[in-house]
């Protein structure tokens, strides 16, 4: 029975609402500091959950970003349509960004987002299509494995 | 003063009358109205102060220390917060602010710009010595270290670990005094004049000393009327403002109370000044996301334009803000203090916590992780049965609280005036 606990809660992100970047970040680190999970682990996530979210506000039409929570687990899934990404490895690179002059005003695109979702994972997949949107699936471990 | 209290603000049962204004504006829904009559759930308090700003009724009372009480010290000492400068208008100046205060029966007054002047410098030198991380969160406001111990544990290490003006001056004090004075020290009282409640607390149970250098905390409040009837007399006497050497006020320190004021002495840091409760949770926030780290130092103050908006302030925070802006204004970028003698106590750790701040968790809905995560299903299950009104009515600021009360097991599901009504099918 308890091996069965999963909470899963789904949270839409619309692409370009600058006014609430950073709000399903936030939802996600408070329900998992409610449920226990240890400071570092909350840390991890928010940091790879606000990369991810605002991916979507930035590159994104919609999205919808998925945390589902078990025993010794988070993962959050973030599904996207939106533009793609070409060259993975490319977009992987720390520093490299297609940010916009207007994006980099606000202070973000500074070609660290994926790289950092990555750091910051146990587990990290990545799945796009050009022109029809990326997938991401951040998985951490909540025993405390990364400092 | 006692001890027992690990707040500072409570609720006066006679005058509370169960309405919902502290609870919906308490930020970290530490308030519930049981049996008609508002309760604060005391691991939920940082001691913010919004419910006695909001309470229309008076019912909020503050503990702090009271001036009778210090008969017990042979040799009273004041160190006043930099907000007392803004309390008695354009006319009076800092130096017959601090001799009035000497007539209200302080043996002695110190004057809080140039500790604050000596605490810059010194945070300085750690950022220099410190390159990691990023931001440093100053420890000015014992609510924003309150805060971060409770809902932001993992910012705990962020905070800069050099202690705050108030307790330096009370440190340096309690050093030299009972030599120079040659009384024990425990004849001495030292006694900070707060704009806020937060303080007592602060000094009752310090989150980064052993032990608290100061004796007490004495509202701004309470004293004002002393204060100002000690002016009144004073303007009679023109010798008076000469009986005493004049202070020399450091224009780095003088602003210390308005918002920006700490980080305006960091000319080579960024550093970024946060007001206001519910901005400086947003700003922590984006801190735990990861954000902000091209800035090396953050003030935060809970109080709306610092300070000087302390709840236990009395001049309109507009006008004293105004007076504080002319006193900087005045007194410039003068330093007062010399660098050397800083660096000398910052390196004996002279200025340093005794111990780092320690997080001090809010229970998870569950000590069992499994457990934990079915009272979260649980809890939205809940939630959807629940208008969403957030009338309070149930006793619980608003409708997620209320479901996340149930699965805690301490509320019940018939406490909402919705569910379970015959109005419950009706449309809302």
């Amino acid at each position: 029975m308890a091996g069965k606990a999963v909470f899963r809660h789904e949270f839409p992100v619309r692409g370009g609402d600058f006014a609430k970047a950073g709000a399903v970040a936030c939802q996600i680190k408070d329900l998992l500091k409610e449920l226990g999970i240890d400071p570092q682990s909350v840390r991890r996530a928010a940091i790879a959950s606000y990369e991810a979210e605002m991916n979507v506000i930035m590159y994104a039409l919609e999205g919808r970003m998925m945390l589902a929570v078990k025993p010794g687990e988070v993962r959050i899934t973030v599904d996207d349509k939106g533009p793609g990404i070409p060259d993975i490895d490319l977009a992987m690179t720390e520093g490299y960004s297609t940010a916009t002059h207007e994006m980099r005003e606000l202070g973000f695109g500074a070609g660290m987002g994926l790289p950092n979702i990555k750091k910051n994972a146990d587990r990290f997949r990545i799945d796009s299509r050009v022109g029809r949107g990326t997938r991401l699936e951040i998985t951490i471990h909540t025993n405390g494995r990364k400092p | 003063m006692n001890k027992k209290h690990t707040h500072a603000i409570h609720i006066t049962q006679d005058k509370c009358i169960g309405c919902v204004h502290c609870m919906s504006a308490c930020p970290t829904k530490a308030i519930r109205v049981r049996d008609g009559k508002a309760k604060i759930i005391d691991e939920r308090c940082i001691d913010c102060g919004e419910c006695l700003r909001f309470c229309p009724h008076d019912a909020v009372h503050t503990h702090t220390t009271s001036f009778a009480a210090l008969g017990d010290f042979e040799y009273k000492v004041a160190i006043p917060s930099t907000v007392i400068y803004g309390q008695f208008g354009t006319a009076t100046l800092p130096n017959e602010i601090l001799s009035a205060l000497r007539m209200v029966g302080f043996d002695e007054v110190y004057d809080p710009s140039a500790i604050c002047e000596l605490n810059t410098a010194a945070v300085e030198e750690y950022l220099n010595e410190h390159p990691q991380p990023r931001p440093f969160i100053t420890s000015t406001c014992p609510v924003v270290v309150r805060l971060i111990q409770r809902r932001y544990p993992a910012l705990s290490a962020q905070i800069l670990p050099i202690e705050p003006p108030r307790e330096i001056a009370a440190k340096i004090l309690r050093t030299i005094l009972p030599r120079a004075l040659n009384l024990p020290p425990e004849k001495i009282g030292i006694i900070h004049l707060t704009p806020c409640p937060a303080k007592m607390v602060s000094i009752n149970h310090p989150a980064t000393l052993n032990k608290s250098y100061l004796d007490g905390a004495i509202s701004i409040r309470d004293i004002y009327p002393q204060i100002l009837n000690a002016l009144r007399k004073s303007q009679d006497d023109a010798l008076m403002r000469h009986l005493f050497p004049e202070t020399l006020f450091s224009g780095i320190g003088m602003g210390w109370s308005l918002s920006g004021g700490e980080t305006r002495g960091h000319k080579n840091h960024r550093a970024v000044a946060v007001s206001g409760v519910r901005d400086t949770m947003r700003v922590l926030d984006q801190v735990e996301a990861g954000l902000l780290q091209d800035v090396d130092l953050l003030e935060c103050t809970v109080c709306p334009d610092g300070c000087v908006g302390g709840p236990l302030q009395v001049e309109d925070r507009f006008l004293a803000k105004s007076r504080i802006l002319e006193l900087v204004d005045a007194a410039g970028d003068r330093a007062v203090v010399d660098h050397k003698d800083v660096s000398r106590l910052y390196h004996k750790n002279f200025l340093s916590f005794d111990h780092p701040v320690t997080p001090t968790e809010t229970p998870p809905l569950d000590a069992d992780p499994a457990r934990a995560i079915l009272k979260a299903q649980r809890r939205d299950k809940i939630y959807k049965k629940l208008p969403r009104k957030d009338c309070g009515v149930c006793g619980a600021p608003d409708c997620w609280t209320l479901a996340d009360d149930i699965v805690r097991g301490q509320a019940r599901l018939s406490d909402c005036p919705f569910v379970g009504s015959p109005k419950k099918k009706e449309k809302r």
